[in-house]
């Protein structure tokens, strides 16, 4: 089933002869429990494209289906709504709340998407999750960059959104701790069957998608998916 | 709820800034409250001083009785039985005073004076004497005793049992003259008294200018509230035999005075409020500009627009809040306090003029009223002010604003 589908998508900034298309004319669809990973290079559209995915912009042409419903026509409250419910973001800046602790930048998640009380145990047990106990207490600035990423997904994961978009989650990281966001993500996407959508230019993180989509000039260059050993499928 | 506390660490990320921007919301309720206690305070001050020192509440003199330190004595009051009967059945008291500007002499010292002539029994019925200080006993009019003022005994610089001669035209224009004693030195409480006042009881004013008659009545009513009315009908029994004239009238052209400078207190604690508020504007503006990636991390969360104007105006709302009430506690505490204690404008009102009924102590009036219209008014800037920098940073785009460095 799909979670996400890309209809025909263009993504323009400026108008006439200054008119840059960032994507171009691209469908996809990303299926539920996929492991996906969108590399290219620089400039290559893949940022503009998981943020179309993501409901945080929205096509200049074409349609974005995120859980069967089409972003085009979406208020701004509504598209709010929806990736408070579906969509749960990893940034490559980690983007937590300086002044919230760990614990609290989790329960943010949680009550941003309608869960008003009970937000503690629900944080509390996915910090555990991704190897955080202890750390519940302690602000961002207390804590190393892999944890920090660690929170993040955390935060990304505890409202059990249908998609998880991770704009280059390793590259603030060292080769260590980018390879234990790397399987932190993996191993929640094998056992709990989240779906991950992130982009790279990593090799080493690119090897681990099961599908991989490259992207060169704002459009898909190729769509390769893989099997559990990494071979082609 | 992770939002208020959000909203309140977020405040002391920079707690310099929103210090200094609380400070002026502080200064701006502060101004205001202590303002309109002062203003309120002199106001008061003003009406019972005309009351207490020579108004009383309804006060009749002859006709056409000028303004001013004049106090002639060619026209006098006739009170028929008619008002006597209005004027002790309508009256809580009412007195009969002889008010005339004799010069005083001390030596090669001479000093115009304004004496008055009182009913030592039925005076401190209509003029309260509670702030009265004063060395002896009442002046003896057989022994020819007077009260002098502060003002007269030190332009004469006599004191307690010195002489004087006190020259003084007749009701009838002669001249006369008479050497009395200075039985006490007394300090009225108002300036118009205290700097060229000479008291003394009726009979010796009588005796000075030559005739029984009053020159003015003064009375006392149940309520202050109650003059117009009451000089109403005593204006009708007298007709143009006497002029009527309420405490309101006598304070008219200060209390226009009054409220156009309330006006002006008004409008400089609104100015002093907009620059707090132009100040809470820039903190919450700025601070929106230093967290653009956090807030496009909230709205990628799902935090509304609405949600995020939320947030930075309630963080401008804790300032607002947390400055009204340190500005309530400042200058209600103040004016609270001069309510009880006095401050002292004696210096002062020596340069304002020597005819100024007014109160040397001047108590603030604490109205608990005008500390929550403070109180109200600068949550009320504050949220305003707040308002246009959390809609900069509710319309920041999403996409953009959480990849900002």
């Amino acid at each position: 089933m799909a979670v996400c589908e890309l209809k025909h998508v263009t993504k323009s900034y400026g108008t006439g002869p200054a008119r840059v298309d960032a994507v171009k004319d691209i469908s996809l669809s990303i299926d539920s429990g996929e492991f996906t990973v969108f590399k290219g290079p620089s400039g290559s559209g893949k940022t503009t494209l998981l943020n179309m995915v993501g409901c945080l912009d929205t096509p200049t042409e074409g349609d974005v289906i995120v859980k069967d419903r089409s972003v085009k026509d979406l208020s701004s409250r509504a598209l709010s709504r929806l990736r408070a419910s579906t969509i749960g973001f990893v940034f490559q800046s980690f983007n937590l709340m300086p002044v919230l602790t760990a614990l609290e930048n989790v329960e943010l998640a949680l009550q941003l998407a309608g869960l008003k009380e009970d937000t503690r145990e629900p944080a509390a047990k996915l910090l555990s999750e991704v190897g955080l106990e202890g750390f519940e207490r302690r602000r961002p600035n207390q804590l190393s960059g892999g944890q920090q990423q660690r929170v993040a997904i955390a935060r990304a994961l505890v409202k059990h959104p249908a998609l998880i978009i991770a704009d280059e989650p390793t590259a603030n990281l060292d080769t260590t701790n980018g390879a234990q966001v790397l399987d932190i993500m993996q191993a929640l996407n094998e056992t709990h069957g989240i779906t991950f959508l992130f982009s790279s230019h990593d090799p080493r993180m690119i090897e681990r998608g099961r599908r991989i989509v490259s992207l060169t000039d704002g459009v898909v260059s190729s769509d390769e998916r893989r099997d559990s050993s990494g071979g082609a499928g | 709820m992770i939002i208020p506390r959000l909203a309140r660490r977020n405040l002391f990320r920079c707690p310099r800034r929103v210090i200094l921007s609380m400070v002026a919301i502080v200064v701006g309720i502060g101004v205001f409250i202590l303002g309109e206690g002062l203003v309120s305070g002199v106001t008061e001050n003003l009406k019972v001083s005309s009351i207490e020192s020579m108004n009383s509440h309804v006060l009749i003199r002859p006709p056409d009785y000028p303004e001013g330190i004049q106090h002639p004595v060619d026209e006098l009051l006739e009170i028929d039985e008619e008002v006597r009967r209005v004027l002790d059945e309508e009256t809580v008291a009412w007195t009969e005073r002889i008010i005339f500007s004799p010069t005083a002499a001390a030596g090669p010292d001479h000093v115009r004076a304004r004496a008055i002539g009182y009913d030592p029994v039925r005076d401190p019925e209509v003029f309260s004497r509670a702030l009265w200080q004063v060395t002896a006993e009442k002046p003896d009019a057989e022994q020819n005793e007077v009260l002098l003022t502060t003002g007269v005994a030190d332009l004469l610089n006599l004191s307690v049992g010195d002489t004087l001669i006190l020259r003084v035209r007749t009701h009838l224009g002669a001249m006369n003259a008479l050497r009395v004693s200075v039985s006490g030195i007394v300090e009225t409480g108002f300036h118009n008294i205290d700097s060229m006042g000479i008291l003394m009881s009726l009979s010796l004013a009588q005796r000075l200018i030559d005739a029984d008659n009053p020159t003015h009545i003064g009375t006392r009513l149940e309520s202050r509230d109650d003059s117009e009315p009451f000089a109403a009908r005593i204006s009708e029994l007298l007709g143009d035999r006497a002029e009527v004239q309420t405490w309101q009238e006598d304070v008219q052209d200060l209390m226009g005075i009054q409220n156009i400078r309330r006006r002006a207190l008004q409008i400089i604690s609104a100015i002093l409020l907009a620059l707090a508020g132009v100040g809470m504007a820039n903190t919450i503006l700025m601070s929106a500009y230093e967290r653009v990636r956090e807030v496009g991390t909230l709205r990628s969360m799902g935090m509304t627009k609405q949600g995020v104007t939320g947030l930075f105006v309630f963080e401008g709302l804790i300032i607002g809040i947390v400055g009204s009430i340190l500005g309530a506690l400042w200058g209600g505490g103040l004016a609270a306090h001069w309510a009880v204690n006095p401050i002292d404008f004696g210096d002062l009102i020596d340069v304002w003029g020597e005819d100024l009924a007014f109160s040397a102590l001047v108590y603030t009036r604490f109205s608990m009223g005008t500390v929550l219209f403070g109180v109200g008014f600068g949550i009320v800037v504050s949220m305003l002010a707040s308002i246009f920098p959390a809609r900069v940073a509710a319309s920041m785009p999403p996409a953009e604003a959480v990849r900002a460095e």
